[in-house]
């Protein structure tokens, strides 16, 4: 049943599967030939990139089979996830090299994950979504134990692998219940069902629940939160990097979509949305909570930015919660993500040009007085860590400006407030290492920074993005704005 | 109301000299810094000329910027806001003439902090429209805390996150604030707008949340200025501060607190200002009495003259919560005489201690003989801090005090007892400076007296200080009812 349109429609996905045929391939003929396999990479992801934009002109949604949905929003973040790893995989020749993780391998784990995040966006049924969540994690934690001789990476990798294959056991469990409570696996049908459905809904909330566990879990909302730092500090900076950006936006489209499964103007869902309201409302203030006070008193900077995670996750589900009653509000969700991606990615780019004297990772001391030394670095730092505490003239003022708004039309003052306190105390956090490599006189015992000029351009370039963004975020707002949740 | 495309110019200018500091060679940094305030402050006079000579009309300007965000661009130059960025630019001016050794350690990056604070400034007392106003009251800290940091003494990190942790407290709340009225706007209208004159719509509404509204505006704005108890964070920051930014701390940006009083807090909770309105004047007036006992006991003396900034500022808002339009005016008077005189007293302090290598107030003694003219100049400059009549701060108290009393007699009796602390601690402070037996080991080798550029600009300030004193009716134009 191939018709030359539906081709068109899953190009992106082909394409990411010859890429990855073909950069096994290079593997498996010597396993140091890197060059081809990046080269090999990095032109799979540009037509990833190409063909998914030109999906951007589609008026309509196209559903094939009811399984996988190609719109705005799945295009938009396919291209966005490409363009990310794209920016990853030029941008940390030079750090793989130097720690000696240069092989094909990685390039071909880094296709699969991008290819498993592709499908997961775009999954409109729930065991599609299970298989997809599985193409993306394996590699994930592949990439993870990545440093095979470091017991930190190996304790990392085992720790993500068990508690992921846990939490997708849970979500099978509650796709099971949500099965055996509507019906259907897919999630139009679900909504469809949940339309006319009169009577009890305990069984579908509990298989609900479950399954936003899985995500919650993939997208580091407290109290689901533990693995994260382990994991964040064990792993390589560039798959540190990647996580924090092509899984937790991967993970928070299918979130999003999950959370709008049924209709909430349907009269037997009222009492269900304020039950799922409160649910939200617990795991973000716990988020926003945890991920700041806990963030201010890392020493370990991989460890920060990982509750750094965990708090930025408050303020997306914050966002969330603002959609659940004002579906339009869903662009504050999408912007945030696009805004912390930037950020984030920069900011992992960053790390990976450092060089400390022992072997225990970036820490914050390592920063010491690195102005004198290095002041383009600490220009670039000081953007992108000011940018995360949400300073005027970054995105990440812009970012927290639109969930603040969605959550407060939909009326949830109090939280916002909580939120309000949290970014203080986030601040305070961000400004440490501002304030160490700024305020300081230099250290000879810290870290050095030396980048390759790919790298380090890509770096000068998103920390240009971010102050860009910061003034003019309207272009990205009214793309965000396209992005619609459709049922 | 004028439309005007002028006002765009107070911004760009700035920023333009933040960008173009970065291709300056570093030995001509002053210079380069000295024309571009120079040339801002020659814009600013020619921006504000109209607006002073016809009191009432104002300059307006709107440019779409993210209005489907609810934010507008909207500047506006009236007779509220138009004194402030007058003195803003003119201690912006008179700061960077200021040597120091911002202009030799990061030298480009002092000038470009410098323009960009200015520019935020700028931006804070221009717009009209809420969001913009907290997008600029925010991005100071970011210059502000480099200065800080980078300039400033040795202890200064804690000072520095206490400073910006109190103040960023305050603003977010605001912002959470702002938000609610937004929304309750947008309940009312349909349309999501955080412009002062939509939300002024709202003011007449008296309601628990409004209550809220004012208490996010109140605490950010209080601990900006800073009032009684919210002051914890200043002394530290101030004296840990290199000298520019310890100007531009107390001279403008506790005004941006005082501002914000005046031109948000005011005419948008008219009611809940009233009915707290005796607990806001005797915050004042305790501010005033309270800071001026720390500053009888301060040992340091730029702590002393920190101390008496906050006291001096608890005039200015004794002035401000008192309402009226009237009282409105004669707060603004206070705000400027005191941005003058903080701005001389801070500067001569700073030329004294360069001239000196021990900072404990213990320690001067008997440098009038050696400086005469200096200790002239710092001279006027106690006078007019004590508020002598003849000088620009007595027509501000003066003005305060009367407008005060109708109000809460009590409140301005306090305050006017204030005054006599006032004069205790000044005159401790330039006597233990200036007088006493003389040491002559302590002073730098190359101290000479107080001359060219500083005299200069000493000289300009004093005689502004007394020609206001005598003459203000510049500023009284909106009064109505003395």
């Amino acid at each position: 049943m191939f018709d030359s349109s539906t081709i068109t429609l899953i190009f992106p996905w082909i394409i990411l599967g010859f890429g990855i045929m073909a950069t096994m391939l290079a593997s498996s003929v010597r396993i140091e030939t890197r060059l081809p396999a990046k080269l090999l990479t990095i032109f799979t992801l540009v037509l990833v990139m190409i063909t998914s934009a030109k999906l951007f002109n589609l008026d309509t949604t196209i559903t094939i089979n009811g399984f996988i949905e190609v719109s705005h929003l799945s295009c938009m973040t396919l291209f966005f996830i490409s363009a990310i790893s794209l920016i990853f995989v030029v941008g940390s020749g030079g750090y793989l090299e130097k720690e000696k993780l240069h092989i094909s391998d990685f390039y071909n784990l880094v296709l699969l994950m991008v290819l498993g995040a592709s499908v997961l966006v775009s999954a409109k049924d729930l065991f599609v979504m299970f298989i997809a969540l599985e193409v993306m994690s394996l590699p994930a934690y592949a990439l993870v134990g990545f440093r095979r001789n470091d017991s930190r990476s190996n304790e990392a990798a085992l720790k993500y692998f068990i508690l992921g294959g846990a939490l997708g056991a849970v979500y099978l469990l509650g796709a099971s219940f949500i099965f055996g409570a509507s019906g259907s696996t897919q999630l139009s049908q679900i909504f469809e069902w949940s339309k006319i459905h009169n009577g009890d809904v305990l069984l579908f909330l509990v298989g609900h629940i479950l399954v936003l566990f899985a995500f919650l879990f993939k997208a580091a909302a407290a109290p689901f939160h533990f693995w994260k730092p382990d994991v964040y500090e064990g792993s390589p900076v560039a798959v540190t990097g990647l996580m924090a950006t092509v899984i937790t936006t991967a993970a928070f489209v299918v979130l999003v979509r999950l959370f709008h499964m049924v209709d909430f103007q349907s009269q037997s869902f009222v009492p269900y949305l304020e039950s799922l309201k409160q649910l939200i409302r617990v795991v973000a203030v716990l988020s926003l909570v945890v991920g700041s006070t806990i963030m201010i008193l890392q020493k370990n900077l991989k460890r920060l930015l990982a509750y750094s995670a965990i708090n930025h996750t408050g303020y997306i589900l914050l966002g969330l919660l603002g959609t659940m009653s004002k579906p339009e509000q869903i662009y504050s969700v999408w912007f945030y993500l696009a805004g912390y991606a930037v950020i984030s990615c920069g900011l992992f780019l960053l790390l990976s040009q450092s060089e400390t004297r022992n072997d225990q990772g970036l820490e914050l001391v390592d920063l010491t007085g690195l102005m004198k030394r290095n002041p383009l670095v600490t220009a670039l730092a000081s953007i992108f860590f000011l940018s995360m505490a949400g300073m005027p003239f970054t995105v990440g003022f812009f970012t927290k400006y639109t969930v603040f708004m969605s959550s407060i039309a939909s009326g949830e003052v109090v939280f916002v407030i909580i939120a309000a306190i949290c970014t203080v105390i986030g601040a305070y956090g961000y400004l440490r290492p501002v304030a160490l490599m700024v305020m300081r006189d230099p250290d000879p015992t810290a870290a050095e920074f030396n980048g390759t000029k790919s790298n380090q351009a890509l770096i000068i370039m998103l920390a240009v993005l971010c102050l860009v963004l910061g003034v003019f975020p309207q272009a990205l707002i009214q793309l965000t704005k396209g992005m619609e949740l459709i049922p | 109301m004028e439309n005007s495309q002028q006002l765009t110019a107070l911004l760009i200018w700035p920023m333009l000299g933040s960008i173009l500091a970065w291709f300056i060679p570093k030995a001509s940094q002053r210079i380069y810094s000295l024309f571009i305030s120079i040339v801002q402050f020659a814009l600013v006079i020619y921006v504000a000329y109209p607006v002073i000579t016809q009191t009432g009309q104002g300059l307006e300007q709107t440019l779409p910027w993210l209005s489907d965000l609810g934010i507008q661009l909207s500047l506006k130059l009236d007779s509220t806001s138009v004194w402030f960025v007058l003195l803003s630019g003119f201690v912006s001016f008179v700061v960077l003439g200021m040597k120091g050794q911002w202009y030799r350690r990061n030298t480009r990056l002092f000038s470009s902090m410098a323009f960009f604070l200015i520019f935020s400034i700028n931006a804070a007392f221009l717009s009209s429209n809420l969001i913009v106003f907290y997008l600029s009251y925010e991005a100071v800290f970011i210059p502000m805390i480099l200065m800080v940091g980078i300039w400033g003494s040795s202890t200064k990190a804690n000072s520095v996150f206490r400073f910006f942790l109190m103040s960023f407290f305050g603003s977010i709340l605001m912002l959470v604030s702002i938000f609610y009225l937004s929304y309750l706007y947008f309940l009312k209208t349909g349309i999501f707008s955080a412009n002062l004159n939509d939300l002024l719509k709202l003011s007449n509404e008296n309601s628990p949340a409004m209550l809220w509204c004012f208490a996010g505006f109140f605490l950010a704005f209080a601990i900006k200025v800073p009032l009684f108890p919210f002051h914890g964070w200043l002394k530290e920051v101030y004296v840990n501060a290199p000298a520019p930014a310890t100007i531009w701390m107390s001279a403008i940006l506790s005004k941006l607190g005082v501002y914000g009083f005046i031109r948000f807090v005011g005419p948008l909770f008219p009611e809940a200002i009233l009915s707290a309105q005796g607990i806001l004047l005797a915050l004042a007036a305790f501010s005033v009495i309270y800071a001026a006992f720390l500053a009888i006991q301060a040992k340091d003396p730029k702590a002393l003259l920190s101390y008496s900034s906050i006291s001096h500022l608890g005039f200015v808002m004794l002035g401000v919560f008192s309402m009226g339009a009237s009282a409105k005016t004669s707060a603004i008077v206070l705000s400027v005489s005191h941005g003058l005189t903080s701005l001389v007293l801070f500067y001569l302090y700073d030329l004294i201690v360069k001239r000196k290598e021990d900072v404990s107030l213990e320690a001067y003694s008997g440098l009038a003989k050696k400086f005469p003219i200096l200790f002239v100049c710092l001279f006027i400059g106690v006078l007019a801090s004590v508020s002598l009549p003849g000088t620009f701060n007595f027509v501000g108290e003066f003005l305060v005090l009367i407008h005060a009393y109708p109000v809460s007699a009590l409140c301005t009796i306090l305050a006017g007892i204030g005054v006599i602390f006032g004069a205790v601690y000044m005159l401790k402070f330039y006597q233990k400076l200036g007088f006493g037996v003389s040491s002559d080991a302590q002073v730098a080798e190359v101290a000479e007296d107080i001359s060219g550029f500083d005299l200069i600009v000493i000289v300009l300030i004093l005689a502004l200080i007394i020609y206001f004193g005598f003459q203000p009716s510049l500023f009284l134009g909106g009064m109505t009812n003395v």
